[in-house]
């Protein structure tokens, strides 16, 4: 009897050991619920300066994927009174890729609770530039920012790099060769001129 | 949210600041020795094993492979992993463990990393086209590098260049571009390869070959000759002409003439190639080279002033100071939010300022002596003392990025591309932050310890170059030792301020 309390004495130290516990809610909030509604989901935040305003924005999700929802929030206020930007800021997409042009307009906001709130669908994958734009006083403020959707293929320019290594290489060779071949024909041209 | 990482305390920052006072005194009342009183002593490193390993040329190319095998593995990961910094293996491994520990290599091997780099080891394997004995030489124009661009010019050029890309351009959290840096880096090299003879990449253009190799003035390793009456008698030099097995040595040095480090690659072929066995790896007092041997040349001088400027100006981005220093000034010009010609203007600054007030230190010190020497001797001749000064803040600046940012590196390598990760949570931040891989106060007294030690160097470099230049100078090179003060005290000032960390 005395072995089986000593045993059940061991096995709970054992679970007391092992296993602490960890709190799944804070305040009845799920922490793994995360989209972009949700306060906490994995973002990417920027903050930069532009002219008399401190801007901060955040991409929701922070790798968003083709045809699934995102969104922008967008927070501008000055630098001298900290006062939040009140008027109304415009969102555009431009396609990034090498020679492309493609610019379309996501939408026009008004401030919600001193943010500016975008949401985005793309349809296709690839690299992207969001503008926001709005004015103030009369100066327009533009705010370019990367947005990569999915997982395009990033080996461009690294391939161009490796390509035009490989050109190269090829055509000092090449020059290389013809140089000693002419170096071969004239050791040879000297060679019959002595004999 | 950044993580911020406590500066050094004020405790051990004060210790050190009085030892560095005491040194100070020292140097300039105390006696001085003359330069033939110097003690020259140094051993030789194990000299049959080292000659073992030394003859065959496996062990180190198997070492070549590896790197260069990590180093592919950077740029695929780079190229094609997650662009989250702390999850990819080519961000947390170029930047907070090679770049971190490159410095620290230095400390005690020298210039050992330019013979495995794998810039060099991809060009030369691409160019010649042979792993093993002597490439052929015909595989390359072998033109001579044109004399403009015979100086460490280009290589301070391109070290301010990546220090941008590092400090402005914020390089270090964007795993695509680093990967497309080392490409970069490797088609430099082989352009270099294929069009110059030996390797002039190494010897003029390699930013990182050259930083290491100046501040390998300072380890206590050195390749030498052992005899040198033997260097005197020999004809045929075969360790800067290599023999028929042996490549030559790759950045023009001739082993009897070697009297500093700054441009030996540690590729061991003047030991392969040495026909009497008379170069060995020695063992030798740290800094000898800095404070006596070298010798001042002008580009030099300026490279050492710009690296002390830029191994500050390290310190000095990190610090919330900084930022809000070139917020002010991007106001005012009007610059993008990514503030990169703001932070142009204050890198150039930085590098000014250094050199202004070094200027007028050294101005100073003519004056002080009566204009006994030229200005522009005297500038070159005292650069010396910016060498310790930069390596000892380097190392300490290093070290925290080393010790406490190097965690998480076994999950990397199980995961190099960071597939499907997610961005570091603030726990885990959290958890990175704390977990050093030595003691706070160990990492601490590390700091102060090198910066008295860089002190300490740049001290023995006034004396003694001082005493060369000025003879019976004494108290009257307070200025250069004023300089030498004020970069140690800055120095001390950057590491007692909490340091954001990197990712």
């Amino acid at each position: 009897m005395r072995l089986y309390g000593l045993a059940s004495l061991l096995l709970l130290l054992c679970t007391v050991w092992c296993a602490p516990a960890y709190a799944h809610h804070i305040i009845g909030r799920p922490a793994y619920s995360l989209n972009e509604d949700s306060n906490t989901p994995p973002s990417m935040q920027v903050e930069v300066q532009v002219g008399d305003y401190f801007i901060t924005y955040m991409v929701f999700p922070a790798f968003p994927r083709p045809n699934a929802p995102g969104r922008i929030n967008l927070y501008a206020k000055r630098i001298d009174n900290d006062k939040p930007f009140q008027g109304k800021v415009r969102f555009t997409a431009r396609d990034d890729s090498w020679f492309s042009q493609r610019e379309e307009l996501i939408g026009v906001q008004s401030v919600d609770d001193n943010v500016f709130r975008q949401n985005f669908i793309f349809r296709e994958a690839g690299d992207y530039i969001i503008t926001a734009k709005f004015e103030d006083h009369g100066v327009p403020y533009v705010i370019d920012f990367p947005l990569r959707i999915g997982a395009p293929s990033r080996i461009g320019v690294i391939g161009a790099l490796v390509g035009g290594l490989v050109v190269a290489l090829m055509a000092i060779n090449v020059y290389r060769r013809k140089r000693l071949i002419g170096e071969k024909v004239r050791d040879a041209a000297r060679g019959r001129k002595t004999s | 949210m950044t993580m911020m990482h406590p500066g050094l305390s004020s405790g051990w920052a004060l210790l050190a600041w009085l030892f560095v006072v005491v040194i100070a005194c020292w140097a300039l009342f105390a006696p001085r020795a003359t330069c033939a009183s110097r003690a020259k002593g140094s051993a030789r490193i194990g000299h049959h094993l080292a000659a073992k390993h030394a003859a065959s040329s496996w062990p180190l190319l198997t070492l070549k492979v590896v790197v260069t095998a990590l180093f592919l593995l950077v740029i695929i990961a780079g190229a094609l992993g997650t662009p989250i910094p702390a999850r990819n293996l080519a961000t947390v491994l170029t930047w907070n463990i090679w770049w971190a520990g490159l410095i620290v290599s230095v400390f005690f091997l020298g210039s050992a990393w330019c013979a495995v780099c794998p810039w060099d080891a991809l060009a030369i394997w691409l160019t010649r086209r042979n792993v093993t004995g002597r490439p052929n030489s015909n595989a390359s124009l072998n033109l001579r590098v044109p004399k403009i661009l015979r100086s460490v010019g280009p290589a301070l050029i391109m070290f301010i260049g990546l220090t941008w890309l590092e400090l402005g351009f914020g390089i270090t959290t964007r795993p695509y571009a680093t990967a497309l840096l080392a490409v970069l880096m490797v088609v430099l090299a082989t352009i270099s390869a294929a069009l110059f003879e030996r390797k002039a990449f190494c010897r003029y253009f390699c930013p990182v070959g050259r930083t290491i190799g100046f501040y390998a003035q300072l380890a206590p390793v050195e390749l030498r000759r052992v005899d040198p009456e033997v260097c005197n008698r020999c004809s045929t030099l075969d360790c800067y002409h290599g023999t028929e097995k042996v490549e030559p040595c790759p950045t023009n040095l001739v082993m009897k003439n070697l009297r500093e480090n700054t441009y030996c690659t540690s590729c061991g072929n003047c030991i392969r190639s040495c026909p009497s066995h008379n170069i060995a790896w020695n063992i030798r007092p740290m800094s000898r080279e800095a404070i006596q041997e070298a010798r001042p040349l002008p580009d030099e001088a300026w490279f050492m002033l710009v690296l002390l400027a830029l191994t500050g100006l390290h310190g000095l981005t990190m610090l919330p100071i900084w930022e809000q220093w070139i917020r002010a000034l991007a106001r005012h010009i009007g610059d993008s939010g990514q503030l990169l010609w703001s932070f142009t203007a204050g890198l150039l600054a930085s590098i000014m300022l250094i050199v202004l007030v070094y200027g007028l230190l050294v101005a100073l010190t003519r004056f002080c002596n009566s204009r006994k020497v030229s200005f522009k001797r005297l500038f070159y001749g005292m650069s010396f003392i910016a060498l310790p000064l930069a390596f000892a803040y380097h190392l300490a600046h290093n070290l925290n990025h080393l010790l406490r940012e190097s965690s998480g590196l076994g999950g990397l390598l199980a995961n190099p591309l960071g597939t499907g990760a997610q961005p570091l949570s603030m726990a885990e931040k959290q958890a990175r932050a704390m977990s050093a891989m030595i003691p706070q106060d160990a990492l601490f007294a590390l700091q102060a310890a090198l910066i008295v030690f860089g002190f300490w160097i740049a001290m023995q470099v006034l004396r003694h170059r001082g005493e060369a230049l000025l003879p019976g100078s004494g108290w009257k090179l307070f200025p250069m030792c004023v300089f030498a003060l004020i970069m140690t005290a800055s120095h001390l000032w950057l590491l007692t301020q909490p340091m954001m960390m990197r990712f």
